[in-house]
């Protein structure tokens, strides 16, 4: 069975893409378009990788990558952040949450900052999983 | 607690980014969340004849709305708050609606937007249609002061205007809701001119005495929570008199009650909330009597 990649983005046009890229490489590409969703969705189909916007309606990827890196069954879960936020400015926020009495979190495993090439992401999808 | 949300909405017009910062003060009343809400209006993307649906422009304004949005919010991440964005394409009114329904604000910050030629005729106020499809306070934020400086912090001293309906009783509650952050409040009734039926000194001093003592009470609730208070009656045409009020007092923002309902009724009578968003100088706190607090 192919492997499940779960993309959370609110941008038609991202998803699209990133939903190509998996597809020509034999993966098996799931959506959600806003934090809330893609927790959701991460908790019933237990992706091989999530791929994650920081900048979206209802819940920001910032604030649900800290749910999956402090949830014991999805913290083991790969993630590559791909936005249009400076992994500085991600990286800070995990910080400052941090200091508002927050546990500390790892960082992601890979950030890339939009536009991404299709071979870039795809390179990157089979380093993580293969 | 559960962070309160903030819906920002700006049309690139009046309100950017300096207007949002001004108001991360609320943050100690809780608001953790801000919503940036662009809406590009239909018709300037609309079909034209012989050019068809301009999906160059619409990509165009949303790329420029997107570019701005990923700025503001990486300065709001970066202080630990939360931040959601979006960008549509529609009717002004019903997405302001919309995507505060969604993402269940508690209060939608806007600005005075460029009116229609209907709206200039008859001075109808996108806010108070708002205030009539929703049960969420409206801040209608002017935030540049009449001297050219930004109104850093709008909440620090609002003047609360008090007509003894039940919706400026609920812009009393919701008020002291924001209790962190209030530095003093001014309380003020106006007396219309039409209230002094009787020549006698006695009956127009007892009304004197009896609203004093209502501004009294009003104030002893926001003392009892540590604000300072302070209460004055005014005479004369409300409008005129609570700008008078807000100046001579140096407030910072007006709050008013409102029923929110019969927009039309309102906007042909001239209510106090349509010449406050339309005229006023300083911003205005629009609280509808239905707000769930």
């Amino acid at each position: 069975m192919s492997r499940r990649v779960l993309t959370v983005d609110d941008d038609p046009d991202i998803t699209i893409f990133v939903k190509t890229v998996l597809e020509e490489n034999g993966y098996t590409p799931l959506v959600a378009r806003n934090g809330e969703t893609g927790l959701s969705m991460a908790r019933d189909e237990s992706p091989d990788l999530i791929i994650l916007d920081v900048l979206m309606p209802k819940q920001s990827g910032i604030r649900m990558y800290r749910e999956l890196k402090t949830d014991e069954s999805l913290k083991n879960i790969p993630v590559i952040i791909l936005s249009g936020i400076a992994k500085r400015t991600f990286l800070r926020s995990q910080e400052a949450l941090t200091e508002f009495g927050d546990q500390p979190i790892p960082e992601p495993n890979v950030y890339i900052e939009k536009p991404v090439e299709p071979l870039e992401l795809a390179e990157t999808v089979k380093d993580l999983i293969g | 607690m559960k962070d309160k949300k903030l819906l920002f909405v700006t049309q690139f017009e009046g309100l950017w980014f300096d207007a949002l910062q001004s108001l991360m003060d609320l943050r100690k009343a809780g608001f953790n969340h801000t919503v940036f809400l662009h809406v590009i209006e239909r018709d300037k993307v609309a079909m034209h004849r012989g050019k068809g649906y301009l999906k160059d422009e619409e990509v165009k304004l949303r790329e420029m709305a997107n570019v701005r949005f990923i700025d503001w919010a990486e300065s709001l991440f970066e202080q630990g708050m939360e931040v959601g964005a979006y960008i549509v394409v529609g009717n002004p009114l019903p997405k302001i609606i919309s995507t505060a329904a969604e993402e269940d604000v508690d209060l939608i910050v806007t600005g005075r937007h460029k009116q229609g030629k209907l709206e200039e005729l008859y001075g109808g106020s996108e806010t108070l249609d708002i205030l009539e499809r929703t049960s969420i306070p409206v801040l209608v934020y002017k935030y540049m002061l009449p001297s050219g400086k930004v109104n850093e912090r709008p909440f620090e001293v609002p003047l609360l205007t008090m007509d003894w309906s039940p919706a400026s009783e609920k812009a009393v509650e919701y008020l002291l809701s924001f209790k962190d952050v209030l530095k003093k409040v001014i309380a003020v009734h106006v007396i219309n001119e039409k209230e002094f039926k009787s020549t006698s000194a006695m009956e127009i001093q007892s009304l004197r005495k009896e609203n004093k003592q209502k501004l009294e009470e009003v104030c002893a609730r926001f003392e009892k929570e540590g604000i300072e208070a302070e209460s004055h009656l005014y005479v004369g045409s409300t409008f005129e008199q609570i700008e008078k009020a807000a100046s001579e007092r140096e407030a910072t923002m007006i709050v008013a009650g409102t029923t929110g309902k019969n927009p039309l009724k309102e906007i042909f009578l001239g209510s106090v909330a349509t010449k406050l968003t339309k005229h006023s100088v300083l911003p205005s706190l629009l609280v509808p009597a239905n707000v769930k607090l």
